[in-house]
């Protein structure tokens, strides 16, 4: 046993005269924020593990002779410590007289001028000369394509180099080491990286500044409105930066939270110059109240999906969400073995994993937080990550240790084979325990190419690991057999003690599949909510009646945390608004946000009003954002149908997959771009007898896509990656399995 | 002891500028007054002083380049606000005054400068650096007060004065291989394990085997056990070789192997061991041909032959095996004998030979009725090779076959003997004993606490101060051992205390199998006896210590060979400096010669890096080192499943971050 287990759990210091206690383990510095005292630093960055570069945080501890270092050393019980006297001022001041030599005086024109650590600090410090001095280098300024790079301001903090390996995962970028010399740079460069964002949120000068906002506005001008993203079902914190109704820049609560790319980058979606359309309006009244159906899209507040599913009570309409629908089967399913409402799985429980298994989902691309916090497990604690899905991903390698790739269509058997090796010591019902043992394991085996030694690796990797994650993806909630697969899997949560993640596949799809009750299919006459119909409501300007986009809306969303999550309004919004069109139907309420308050309790909600909603993180980096579902038990049916015979899929094979890489280049287009990308490998290619350049059209559930195939060497097998992100008010119409035989035909281009 | 002028080496001050005959003091530092044989050192500078040996020093010139040096070699630092502008704000300022251009208010910003680094840098370098320098400014004050007041530069200011300069650290300066650990535990700190990995292979190939298996001496020399106690060096050297196997990353070498020379220059290398292994990889890299003889069947040597499974899992040694073989300009061949006969055709048609054959003849205990042909008698490297082609590569049969339910008694005391006694209970043994002729506190110095104690807890019984003085046997087959016990007895005048026979101390054991693990001698059957080759005293190849290179031109030797049976580090760190030589050997008309590098390092390792009587300050005492999960007896002592399960990554961190790299600059002036 180590002597570390045997110690005890809590340490008590002394820390300017005040007796704190801590965690053991917990650094000088963390106790000393946690208890609101104020210890300086410059390169101290909450959220990943100390880097101490700057020094500035050394702090006088009784008895030890010499400075100590506060964000490094661990709090030893008993110590006295003092964080200000003559001597440590002295120190950081000199620090601070170091940083500033030979940086440009120009914070006029600096991006980071007002919001700049070094500026600051070198107030606080009162450095008002310069006693140093050392021969100035000739730095030129870099372009990292989404974020420029200028030696010249660099302080060598490295907090970006700490996120670029230690969350956002990629590496890129590095530190090239040589004294005063020193730089970051960056290995990849890779000017469609739009990661590189979070690096350059860190930075605490103006060294990483985003490409696009440089020289466009002084910090101080730009008003902070809160929010959360409303790209994905992470539904991260940010902010939106407004000044003269526009957003200049995405910044976020960055000591602590993280953001994806396309979060920091894809804000300039608003619907912008809308005014009142009184005919539209009246039309749209008209149309919802002669509706047989309305479909909608998942990518809506909480309080719409609650305002849709109060109109359809009231008027009788069918409500038609296919992915959410499919969603919440998955989970009715989930549930009926789990017990419970909700997963049990969450996002910090990912980051605190020893073992992951990620299943039915290319990640990187669906869900890059789920991705960082990944990292975060990998770097941290040396995670197995088993990465199971039809296609390879390179970009995934330096976290997975075990890739498995099965046929597309065999989830269904992968997901009995799973639930087969993994529990195979649990004490199960009989029921259950007698379906496992009738597998005909060969035969899973062989129709899902998983060899047994694969699940022996499998086995081997999760064996004795204390916090064990399943990661779910949206490949499997469409799947023919989602209902089977869910049961399997949910036996893994409530057998063999692993946190379960279903990660919902659109920003609100939690919320909707909790809030509204929903048909399976449209009839008669529709109406559709950002999505194709008879009569559209829409933000995206092509409908018959505008509505906001999400940006110019507040509201709460429910994303995989299971949690509310309050968004405010960044933009201003002209027209009329979904509560104003259920107002005029007899679904009255004065604001959207009234909903708020009456989000379903049966379903986990709090009858908590939109304007009490916390939306900020402690010192010690807790985030205090909304509240948490409620999580409820509920019936447990143990009971799992035989595993079928599985159905493969032969030939060539698309995948609806919106890959992080086309994304940016839609958000900046390099070149012309008339038809989004099929990217396959040479293999696909001479399956599909396509050559690179051809424009093809194919159809997958009645909508119609014209793509123009391109050869991707780093491709590999018989599935293409069919991006789906400019099919707009079409998305909604796409329900089925995310993988579809492809059947084509040449387009003259 | 070196006569010096002057020396504040090591708090030792001697101070002989104006002093004369029996009035010269003298240093008791090994300083390196001579750089080599030919060539005489001006001065010394290193991170606990100063010491000078010629009087017509240049003070001040010699301050500024050891700033310089710290500017040239930040490529190991640069990483913390005050050592990465401080150095060079030291470096400016004393240009600044050597140059003739300073003032006191220069002297008086280097002063506070150090003072900032001196606290608060982040790795020793930067805290030490300064130290000699206020040294010289303080006690050749007047150099420095001539070039200011005079506005003149200092005296050699322009003049051809040859700088040398080496970065060590006391852990780096005890490990034979000289591996960068300050550099390696980095890595795992930051998360950054690709880069700890080729911090490693920097000089230590075999970096699984040595995260595993060494008997890290570097953690006798670790800084930290002056706070509390020492950074458990060798298991953080897993972290990045693990990353790299578990992501199946491609291979991380420490720069990318140049291409190959096809040059008709090539090397033969005997015995694929952790000596012509690392021989192979480093003249590999440099694109130079090699081509192993092996007479094993499979590859590794002793490591793969000798050391079992449990600690070192030969999935995980292959992998530093195949990092050196897939090297494009190395070949092997395996079941190649080499004999005396080859080895001439070898010398012939090579350019260079290395020799990195092991010690594999086992040594007799030396007792009454000893036959190695008697039933029951088993060489220990015999039993291990059985025991290991068995259960690494399912050759032969496994030893179960002859130790099941048998009494097993090892006579020995080193890692060899702790495998045997090990393995035994693994393959079965009834009851295993091991005898010993000194107590348990040398056992555990001559191998590690673990394994001792690990073997304790496996049920092999330890029989200390003992030794056999005759063996029975039944005409066929060993029945019985009739054995000494031995006290140690100390020596009255304060001598070493002497080992003594106790008068009707002896005892009977049962014993079916007789193991000898006492020692290893090397099979010199391979040397042509017309060579003549010059051997040790005990029987090995006998070199410089330096650059290998045996009696015969061209002929090298690294490792258990060379040294006698000792550590796979030991041989690592001899083959990569022998690997070296070679590799200039073959380009400059067949001279051995040493890098400057390389002589430093032996300089430094003369005068010792490690103090451990050095108080730490600037650091917090009192967090315990961290240890790793071993499987419980019951979970190993029936099977060969690795026992130490390595570092979680939280215990890694945090053992990482009780690192204080202590690296340390120092420079020869000549």
């Amino acid at each position: 046993m180590s002597k570390r287990e045997t110690m005890p759990s809590l340490v008590t210091v002394t820390i300017d005269g005040k007796v704190c206690q801590g965690q053991r383990g917990q650094t000088i510095l963390e106790i000393a924020r946690a208890h609101d005292i104020y210890i300086p630093t410059m390169c101290y960055l909450t959220k990943v593990m100390p880097i101490a570069s700057c020094r500035m945080c050394v702090v006088a501890v009784e008895g030890v002779e010499g400075m100590i270092l506060s964000c490094q050393e661990r709090a030893v019980e008993g110590a006295v410590i003092h964080t200000q006297n003559e001597a440590l001022y002295r120190e950081r001041q000199n620090i601070m007289k170091l940083y500033g030599v030979n940086h440009p005086l120009e914070c006029g024109v600096c991006d980071k001028s007002g919001e700049c650590d070094l500026q600051n600090k070198t107030l606080e410090f009162h450095v008002d000369q310069q006693p140093f001095a050392a021969k100035d280098q000739h730095r030129p300024v870099q372009d990292w394509g989404f974020v420029s790079y200028d030696p010249s301001l660099c302080i060598m903090c490295e907090k970006c180099v700490r996120v670029s390996n230690e969350i956002t995962g990629n590496g890129a970028l590095q530190i090239a080491s040589g004294g005063y010399k020193s730089t970051i740079v960056n290995t990849k460069m890779d000017k469609s990286d739009m990661s590189l964002g979070e690096s350059a949120a860190v930075c605490p000068v103006g060294a990483l500044v985003a490409t696009d906002f440089k020289y466009s506005s002084n910090a101080w001008e730009l008003e902070k409105i809160p929010a959360s993203c409303s790209h994905c079902s992470a539904a991260c914190q940010l902010y939106y930066e407004v000044k003269n109704e526009k957003i200049y820049r995405v910044t976020n609560a960055y000591e602590f939270a993280s953001l994806c790319g396309r979060g920091r980058f894809d804000f300039d979606f608003a619907n912008s110059g809308v005014v009142k359309d009184q005919e539209a309006f009246d039309k749209a009244v008209k149309a919802l109240s002669e509706a047989d159906s309305v479909i909608f899209d998942s990518r809506i507040t909480n309080e719409e999906a609650l305002i849709l599913q109060k109109l359809k009570e009231k008027l009788g309409f069918r409500l038609v969400n296919h992915e959410a629908r499919a969603y919440q089967k998955f989970t009715e399913a989930y549930s009926s073995i789990s017990g419970k409402t909700l997963y049990n799985g969450t996002l910090k429980q990912v980051a605190e994993a020893r073992a992951i298994i990620v299943l039915g989902t290319r990640l990187h691309d669906d869900n890059p937080q789920v991705d960082y916090h990944i990292t975060m497990a990998s770097k941290r604690h040396k995670a197995r990550v088993v990465y199971m899905h039809p296609m390879e991903d390179g970009r995934m390698q330096e976290r997975v240790t075990q890739f498995v790739k099965y046929e597309v269509g065999t989830e269904d058997g992968v997901a009995a084979l799973l639930a087969h090796t993994l529990l195979t010591e649990a004490v199960l019902p009989a029921s259950i325990r007698e379906v496992l043992d009738d597998l005909d394991i060969g035969n899973l085996s062989a129709e899902s190419n998983i060899g047994e030694e694969e699940l022996t690796d499998i086995a081997v990797s999760m064996q004795g690991k204390a916090h064990r994650v399943l990661i779910v993806g949206s490949d499997l909630y469409a799947h023919p057999r989602a209902a089977q697969i869910a049961k399997l899997l949910a036996l893994l949560e409530r057998y063999a003690g692993f946190s379960v993640m279903l990660v919902p596949p659109s920003t609100n799809t939690l919320g909707v599949s909790l809030i509204c009750t929903l048909d399976d299919r449209t009839e008669g006459k529709t109406v559709g909510y950002h999505a194709k119909a008879d009569f559209v409501l829409s933000s995206s300007q092509e409908g018959d009646l505008d509505m906001p986009a999400l940006n110019q809306q507040e509201g709460t969303f429910t994303p995989l945390d299971k949690c509310v999550v309050p968004t405010h309004v960044a933009l201003p919004y002209g027209g009329f608004v979904l509560n104003d069109l259920a107002s005029a139907l007899g679904v009255r309420q004065p604001y959207t946000i009234a909903y708020t308050a009456m989000l379903p309790t049966d379903k986990g909600y709090r009858t908590e009003h939109f304007d009490a909603l916390p939306d900020h993180y402690d010192a010690t980096g807790e985030a205090h954002r909304g509240y948490l579902l409620h999580e409820q038990t509920c019936a447990s049916h143990l009971e799992i149908e035989e595993v079928e015979e599985l159905d493969g899929y032969d030939g060539v094979v698309v995948y609806r997959c919106d890959s992080q890489e086309i994304l940016s280049a839609s958000i900046r287009p390099t070149e012309e771009m008339q038809y989004m990308p099929l990217k396959g490998s040479q293999q696909f290619a001479t399956a599909a007898k396509l050559k690179d350049g051809e424009v093809i059209e194919f159809m997958i559930d009645g909508v119609t896509m014209k793509r123009v195939f391109r050869i991707d060497t780093s491709m590999k097998g018989t599935v293409a990656l069919n991006p789906q992100f400019d099919m707009g008010l079409s998305t909604p119409l796409l329900s089925s399995y995310r993988f579809s035989r492809l059947k084509f035909q040449r387009v003259e281009s | 002891m070196s006569a010096v002028v002057f020396s504040t080496w090591q708090g030792e001050f001697v101070d002989n500028r104006h002093a004369e005959g029996d009035a010269v003091a003298q240093t008791s530092f090994k300083l390196p007054v001579l750089y080599t044989a030919e060539t005489k050192s001006k001065a010394f500078i290193g991170w606990d002083g100063v010491a000078i040996f010629d009087r017509d020093i240049d003070a001040v010139r010699l301050a500024t380049e050891y700033a310089a040096q710290y500017q040239e070699y930040s490529e190991a630092c640069g990483r913390c606000a005050p050592g990465r502008w401080g150095g060079r704000i030291l470096y400016d300022m004393l240009d600044k005054i050597a140059r003739g251009e300073g003032s006191y208010a220069d002297v008086e910003h280097l002063r506070e400068v150090s003072q900032t680094m001196m606290l608060t840098s982040k790795c020793e370098i930067g805290r030490t650096v300064p130290k000699p320098i206020l040294d010289l400014l303080e006690h050749y004050k007047e150099q420095f007060d001539s070039c200011i007041l005079e506005q003149k530069p200092s005296r050699h200011y322009q003049s051809d004065i040859g700088y040398i300069a080496k970065i060590t650290a006391p852990c780096m300066d005890v490990c034979p291989a000289h591996v960068d650990i300050p550099a390696y535990i980095e890595g795992v700190r930051d998360m950054q394990f690709s880069e700890s990995l080729a911090a490693t292979r920097q000089t230590m190939p075999l970096a699984h085997t040595c995260g595993r298996v060494c008997p890290h001496p570097c953690e006798d020399a670790c800084r930290r056990t002056n706070l509390d106690e020492p950074i458990s060096i060798m298991e953080l050297k897993r972290l990045g070789a693990d990353y790299e196997a578990d992501h199946a990353l491609p291979w991380q070498h420490p720069h990318a192997p140049k291409p190959p020379r096809n040059d008709g220059k090539k090397v033969a290398i005997v015995g694929a061991g952790p000596a012509g292994l690392t021989a192979a990889y480093y003249l590999g890299l440099e694109g130079i041909r090699v081509d192993i003889f092996e007479e094993l069947p499979v590859n590794g040597g002793e490591v793969a032959v000798g050391v079992p499974e449990y600690r070192m899992p030969i999935d995980k040694y292959n992998k530093d095996i195949d990092l050196v073989l897939e090297l494009p300009t190395v070949s092997i061949q395996n079941n190649h004998r080499v004999t005396a006969d080859r080895l001439k055709e070898l010398d012939a048609a090579y350019d260079a030979v290395l020799l990195g054959f092991g010690a594999r003849l086992s040594k007799k205990v030396r007792a009454d009725n000893e036959n190695p042909d008697m039933g029951g008698y088993w060489g220990a490297i015999s039993m291990l090779d059985k025991v290991n082609l068995w259960h690494k590569y399912q050759i032969g049969s496994p030893a179960s076959n002859e130790l099941k339910g048998k009494t097993v008694v090892c006579v020995g005391g080193g890692f060899t003997s702790m495998d045997v006694v090990r393995c035994a209970i693994r393959e079965g043994a009834k009851k295993v004993t091991m005898l010993y002729r000194r107590d348990e506190k040398t056992i555990i110095r001559n191998t590690t606490y673990e394994e001792y104690h690990e073997a304790v807890e496996e049920g092999v019984e330890f029989i200390f101060y003992s030794s056999i003085r005759e063996i029975i046997d039944d005409g066929k087959q060993i029945t019985k051992l009739i054995a000494d016990t031995f006290e140690l007895v100390p020596d009255p005048d304060g001598g070493r205390p002497q080992l003594l026979k106790v008068e009707g101390g002896e005892f009977e054991l049962e014993c079916d199998y007789l193991i000898p693990a006492v020692s290893q001698s090397c099979d010199m059957q391979l040397i042509p006896e017309e060579w003549d080759l010059k051997l040790t005293s005990w029987g090995t190849l006998l070199t410089n210590g330096k650059d290998y290179m045996t009696s015969k031109e061209g002929l090298f030797a690294a490792g258990d060979c060379e040294y006698g049976p000792m550590t796979i580090v030991n041989a690592v760190g001899q083959a990569k400096r022998a690997a070296s030589v070679i590799s200039r050997y073959l380009y400059n008309g067949g001279k051995c010669t040493l890098t400057d590098d390389e002589i430093m390092e032996d300089h430094l390792n003369q005068l010792r890096v490690y103090n451990k009587n050095e108080k730490i300050t600037g650091w917090m005492p009192g967090l315990p080192r961290e240890e790793s999960e071993k499987l419980s007896v019951d979970a190993r002592k029936t099977n060969n499943r690795e026992v130490n399960l390595g570092f979680t990554g939280e215990e890694a961190s945090a053992e990482a971050e009780r690192c204080m790299r202590c690296y340390y600059i120092s420079m020869v002036a000549v």
